[in-house]
């Protein structure tokens, strides 16, 4: 039982190590709105959801949404459009998904967070899609 | 040693081991983020490593390493809000001219200079010299946070407060430290947010720059695109020891100066299509590059303005101000759109999207009508400002430009425009109050003007030249919107435009030459066929 606890501190410090690693990048809100915008809600506005101002949501809500991690109520995941196989997938007819084609998936959800903290009711410069 | 301390020793070592390979492998996974935009890190300057309670507790510290900044800012238009115009010799800048939207800032001070690049501009005694004055972050912030609302003088709100007093609407106070921490090159928000709405509101006075261009696709702007070129304003306005190139007070309106090369010592004004397109940019069609002697690259390829979705304002009616509801309260109307269309407090607007410019020869010259200058209500519509040009002084083009039409406040004893006291929350406001009289005289007294305390409404125009909002090359216009009868440039005078004008002697040898060539293809043929049948008898 004792040597558990070595084995709990190890997995712990992966974590932070992980944690710490990530919390390096300095998120590009910019970015996220460029996404955000022309694959995110140029998507949307052309299925029935319509499209989804940052400003509709606060920013727990917003922070609650991306770490669920599910869109469309859970049929699949946010990360999923965010990845770079659906860019690729979707890059030739789309310019912000060729443009970012190669930045890596969590600093690109880094970014639209970012964005959408920023842009939440709540947050510091209330945002919509346009 | 026992087991147990074996085991807790293996289980220590395998944690350190575990960590080391989680950040090792995450590092060789992807490389380390590096900001490639910048050579500095603000955050770890340790001049800005405390809490800041004030802008110009901020600037000092940028300052403390920029230590030639100050100076460099104080040069400027963006500071001073002023220009002398070294052609015709007016004073001209936001300080002095007057327009037909917003009209001026003389006592409208607090509101205004929300959008001076500086804190405390509440009257005209602001001081111009006080180096700490000068607002570094609303250029230079990164953060998208930093903002200056109307009727602080150009001061941020850094604490919570209720703006405007009394009307129970809470503004939050930004995190000025994280701003100052976050600082780097300026962008299309930064000059955005006072360029995009300039007259008080998005898109209200430039039909060319809103906020639909902070982060405009292709077909709004081909170099600004933000999945594609991604130009910042500074790419085309290269600014020199903080001095922005390009103005609409001294516009270069054809530059003859051809691409700016690097290494050149080369003084002509960078922010010109010219200095990076040449004088003869189209390589397949050369009748395109005789077009640019006569007409600005603008002209075809900025085909309407106001096209990113928001409505610019056209014209602004200061005459119908001052309607109040049964119970005394100021009305605001809207259209079917839901844009406002009436305020009590401002009067009747038009607004417009996806705008086909009006077009006029144009040489550079920009001349003010200015609240010193004496006007004739008679006469017609008064000039705010107007362009000179001709179709032969060897130095215009035909420009697309936005005319900004409107009825405004004028004294008719003195016979000058005037400067009202629109904005404030006091006796003689005139968006409190809606009496005229009190509003010109505060703001003539403030201007150190006189006012014969009469007010009448006259007619006026201003002319903005269009340069922003570029569509791509397929976009561009296609010839027959101005060869044609009732084209786009139907106005346009001193130049022959095949498809819009007629010249009878041009179209009787024309057609006289068309015909000729008839009848001899037909004496041709003729003779052809009478040979034939000679020869087939013989």
């Amino acid at each position: 039982m004792k040597s558990a606890k070595p084995i709990a501190a190890a997995v712990l410090l992966t974590l932070l190590g992980a944690s710490f690693s990530a919390s390096a990048y300095d998120a590009d809100w910019k970015r996220g709105r460029i996404y955000y915008r022309s694959v995110c809600t140029s998507c949307h506005v052309a299925m029935p959801v319509g499209s989804i101002n940052p400003s509709a949501k606060t920013m727990a809500e917003w922070s609650s949404y991306i770490q669920a991690d599910k869109h469309a109520k859970g049929k699949d995941t946010v990360k999923q459009y965010v990845s770079k196989s659906y860019r690729a997938s979707i890059k030739s007819a789309n310019k912000a998904a060729e443009k970012f084609a190669e930045v890596p998936d969590q600093e690109l959800l880094d970014d639209i967070k970012a964005f959408l903290i920023k842009g939440a009711k709540d947050g510091e410069a209330p945002a919509s899609c346009s | 040693m026992g087991l147990n301390s074996l085991r807790q020793s293996a289980g220590c070592a395998l944690a350190v081991l575990l960590y080391l390979f989680s950040v090792t492998t995450l590092a060789a996974d992807e490389p380390k983020p590096l900001k490639l935009t910048t050579t500095a890190d603000h955050s770890k300057f340790k001049e800005l490593q405390r809490e800041f309670q004030s802008g110009p507790e901020v600037t000092k510290a940028c300052l403390t390493c920029h230590t030639e900044a100050a100076g460099q800012i104080h040069r400027t238009k963006h500071w001073k809000w002023e220009h002398l115009n070294p052609d015709s010799g007016q004073t001209l800048g936001k300080k002095h001219i007057l327009n037909n939207f917003c009209i001026s800032i003389a006592s409208n001070y607090s509101a205004c200079t929300s959008c001076h690049i500086g804190y405390g501009w509440k009257d005209a005694n602001f001081d111009f010299s006080v180096k700490e004055n000068i607002d570094c972050l609303v250029c230079h912030d990164t953060t998208g946070i930093y903002k200056k609302p109307p009727g602080l003088a150009g001061n941020p709100v850094i604490k919570d407060m209720e703006l405007p007093p009394g009307s129970g609407k809470i503004v939050k106070g930004i995190d000025i430290t994280k701003v100052a921490q976050k600082v780097g090159k300026s962008s299309r928000d930064t000059c955005g947010a006072c360029h995009f709405f300039g007259g008080g509101g998005d898109a209200v006075k430039h039909g060319d720059l809103d906020s639909s261009m902070a982060a405009p696709d292709r077909e709004l702007d081909v170099h600004m695109d933000a999945t594609g070129l991604d130009f910042t304003c500074a790419t085309c306005h290269k600014t020199s020891s903080h001095d922005v190139a390009g103005s609409r007070y001294n516009p270069t309106a054809m530059d003859k100066d051809g691409v700016h090369i690097r290494g050149k010592v080369d003084n002509s004004n960078p922010a010109t299509c010219v200095s990076c397109h040449g004088n003869g940019p189209h390589k397949k069609e050369e009748r395109l590059n005789q077009h640019a002697t006569k007409v600005a690259c603008q002209t075809c390829h900025i085909p309407a303005f106001a096209r990113g979705g928001v409505a610019t304002k056209m014209s602004w009616d200061w005459s119908t101000a001052g309607e109040r509801d049964a119970e005394g309260k100021q009305v605001v109307r809207k259209d079917d759109k839901g844009r406002v269309i009436y305020e009590s407090r401002k009067g009747t607007f038009t607004l417009g999207e996806n705008v086909k410019p009006e077009y006029f020869w144009f040489n550079g010259d920009v001349n003010y009508t200015l609240v010193t200058d004496k006007i004739e209500k008679s006469e017609g519509v008064i000039r705010i400002n107007w362009l000179g040009g001709s179709p032969t002084d060897g130095k215009s083009l035909i420009w697309p430009v936005k005319v900004f039409r409107g009825s405004q406040p004028f004294d008719p004893i003195n016979k000058t425009l005037v400067k009202p006291h629109t904005a404030g929350n006091d006796d003689t406001g005139y968006w409190k109050n809606l009496v005229w009289d009190k509003a010109v005289e505060t703001g003539m007294k403030d201007a150190g003007l006189p006012f014969s305390g009469k007010v009448d409404f006259v007619k006026t125009e201003m002319f903005w030249p269009i340069t922003h909002m570029v569509a791509p090359k397929e976009n561009a216009l296609a010839c027959v919107e101005c060869h044609s009868k009732n084209g786009r440039l139907a106005g346009i005078q001193g130049v022959y435009i095949p498809g819009r004008d007629a010249n009878k002697l041009i179209d009787t040898i024309g057609w006289g030459i068309a015909l000729l060539a008839l009848l001899g293809s037909l004496g041709h043929g003729l003779m052809l066929f009478v040979a034939r049948r000679k020869h087939q008898g013989e």
